[in-house]
């Protein structure tokens, strides 16, 4: 049983986040609380040192908060062990960074199939997803390229389809591009747009006003809060 | 299907890691054939013809010194008399000239009886006969200092009379083949003629002296009950088998072996601190990604897995490299160790057994992959978030 759109991906409840510097406290996230429904749109935003990326993080099982809970699907993270939380993270989340982080070992396509190898999916099959995942961020024909031969455009598509390649409920950016000329950027606005229009929930952290203006809601991160939340 | 690759992202270092553990694996190997391998070949060439006890002199060794047993043929017939005794060969060593020219060339003899025989192995021409009093066999070495064939005509001469400088007593004998001498050392000219023969040539003859009886038991279970009886029968001689023998053997050489362990040890400790050492810079390097990999939901065991296969194979090539190394080192090693004067040729101090290659293969691999233990645990303890924190600054 599936969920349906309108049911809550991605819920935090007064998450907080505290980090120990130099015999002080430092508070990166103050309380925060923020539902993400299925099939929605967020951009986060906001001043640097605001919390942004310590939120996704938190949001993504990558870190435990300092107090709150996040739900991802409903399952709680808190009290997971690592397995669990390691093949939730594999199965039900997509994560895509502001320097694309691919394997430079690997070509672009079994950089695609990494996740789906992780996940026990058959060579034949993982193959086929992987193409077709490629195909549709636009790269098939760079499928046998080492990620190292790619420019910064196609590393980023190539995390995308990584990304999405195990079919997770939600996808967490957090600056995917932060590193890519305008016109580049531009174009993965479009990608995301078309993510989003296939089904895709995206959790996108952002400078770029352009693609802030893409999502159906934005929040604004201020110190360690959520200023001001705006429907779109 | 990432191990591999990462192995070749550094093809230099990679290959320096190899070549050392090739090295260390080499000097393991050795040292493990060295530790066994003296002793197992003197318990071969003991027991290549199947005799397992020897008899010497009171208080020696067989052709440890140059003392001789008197009245031999007696002797013999009383060690004959136990019913599990099978053959009893008396030997006889003694230096001897033979002619070369007008000049005189010093020969080792052995007096022995071609019916019950254990020191040679016969080569080309034919052997001793029963009885043949005119014929000689003589060593390769001996054969081709003296320029002599299967049918040439050898003259012998025997102990010298010190006031005249001639030779007291000379005797002729045709070659009647070349033979492997088994206990002589590398290149010794030696011969092999009936023992009466040496004996007169030694001066031994009146007294029928010996220098061993070589002694064959019906069965080696019964070789140790057998050198028992002989020896409480025969108390003016040493009665030994070649356990014992071994066991003698082993205990002079103990020392060697406990260094050869050590020294085996010590390279074992090397490999294991190459291969930890590379996999922890490897690591270490590689920490982002490894973060990247934990953050997109691969398992720790994958990622340790993939650390432990990469420290195997670096220990697996480099080993095998090392085993091939290590066996041609080791020839080469006993070529020049068996050249040490007196030494027995068929001596080997590294003897590659299979079990002895395998326990080397075994005891390294357990060691790549304990090496690799260090390494993947920083690999599977690297906190995600602070890691990709830092990969973005
Ligand atoms: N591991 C850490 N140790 C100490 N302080 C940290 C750590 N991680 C984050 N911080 C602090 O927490 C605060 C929030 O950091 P965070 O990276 O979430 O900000 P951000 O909104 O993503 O900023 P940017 O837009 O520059 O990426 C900052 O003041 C930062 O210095
Ligand atoms: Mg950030």
């Amino acid at each position: 049983m599936s969920p349906q759109p309108g049911e809550i991906a991605l819920r935090a409840i007064e998450l907080r986040k505290d980090y120990p510097m130099n015999g002080e406290t430092v508070h990166a996230l103050r309380g925060v609380s923020l539902e993400v429904r299925r099939g929605e749109y967020v951009a986060i935003v906001g001043p640097s040192g605001s919390g942004k990326s310590t939120l996704l993080q938190l949001l993504g099982g990558l870190d435990e908060p300092s107090a709150g809970s996040v739900l991802v699907d409903g399952v709680a993270l808190a009290g997971l062990d690592d397995r669990t939380l390691t093949r939730l993270r594999l199965t039900r989340l997509g994560f895509v960074f502001q320097r694309f982080h691919l394997l430079p070992v690997l070509t672009a396509i079994e950089n695609v199939e990494l996740p789906l190898s992780e996940a026990g999916v058959s060579r034949a099959e993982r193959r086929a997803r992987a193409l077709e995942l490629l195909g549709y961020v636009g790269l098939a024909e760079r499928a046998a390229h080492r990620a190292t031969q790619l420019s910064g455009g196609e590393m980023q598509r190539v995390a995308i389809a990584r990304a999405l390649a195990n079919r997770p409920a939600v996808i967490l950016a957090d600056e995917p591009t932060g590193e890519l000329d305008a016109a580049t950027g531009r174009s993965m606005l479009e990608l995301f747009r078309r993510l989003n229009q296939d089904g895709t929930t995206l959790v996108v952290i952002t400078h770029d006003e352009h693609l802030a203006a893409e999502a159906g809601r934005v929040v604004h991160m201020l110190d360690g809060r959520i200023a001001v939340g705006r429907q779109g | 299907m990432t191990w591999w690759r990462n192995l070749l992202r550094h093809p230099l270092r990679s290959a320096l890691a190899v070549a050392g553990i090739t090295v260390t694996t080499a000097m393991l190997l050795d040292m493990v054939l060295l530790g066994g391998g003296l002793e197992r070949s003197f318990e071969r060439l003991l027991l290549g013809r199947g005799y397992q006890i020897r008899v010497s002199p009171s208080g020696t060794l067989p052709f440890d010194t140059e003392t001789t047993i008197p009245g031999a043929a007696a002797l013999r017939l009383g060690l004959e008399a136990d019913p599990e005794v099978t053959g009893v060969a008396p030997v006889l060593g003694a230096s001897v000239f033979a002619r070369a020219g007008d000049t005189l060339v010093a020969v080792f003899a052995y007096g022995i009886d071609p019916e019950v025989q254990a020191i040679y192995q016969p080569l080309s021409g034919s052997d001793l006969a029963a009885g043949d009093s005119l014929g000689v066999l003589l060593s390769a070495p001996a054969a081709a200092r003296l320029g002599m064939a299967p049918g040439d005509t050898l003259v012998l001469v025997g102990r010298l009379d010190p006031q005249l400088a001639t030779a007291a007593i000379e005797r002729r004998l045709v070659v009647r083949g070349v033979a492997r001498l088994l206990y002589d050392s590398r290149g010794q000219l030696s011969l092999v003629a009936l023992l009466p023969v040496v004996q007169s040539l030694a001066g031994l003859r009146e007294e029928d002296r010996v220098s061993a009886f070589v002694v064959r038991a019906r069965s080696d279970d019964q070789a140790d009950a057998v050198t028992a009886r002989l020896r409480s029968a025969h108390p003016g001689i040493e009665v030994n088998s070649v356990t014992d023998m071994v066991r003698h053997f082993r205990e002079r050489l103990v020392y060697f072996r406990q260094l050869s362990y050590i020294l085996g040890s010590i390279s074992l400790v090397v490999t294991v601190l190459l291969v930890t050492t590379l996999m922890t810079i490897t690591v270490n390097e590689r920490l982002g990604e490894i973060a990247t990999l934990r953050a997109i939901g691969v398992s720790r065991a994958t990622v340790v897995r993939s650390v432990m296969l990469e420290g195997a194979t670096l220990t697996v090539v480099g080993g095998g490299l090392g085993i091939v190394l290590g066996l041609a080192t080791a020839r080469y090693l006993d070529a020049i160790l068996t050249t040490f004067p007196g030494l027995p040729a068929a001596i080997s101090f590294f003897v590659p057994e299979p079990d002895r290659l395998l326990l080397a293969g075994v005891v390294l691999f357990l060691a790549g992959v304990g090496a690799g233990v260090y390494p993947a645990i920083i690999a599977a303890r690297a906190p995600i978030a602070d890691t990709l924190r830092a990969e973005a600054t």
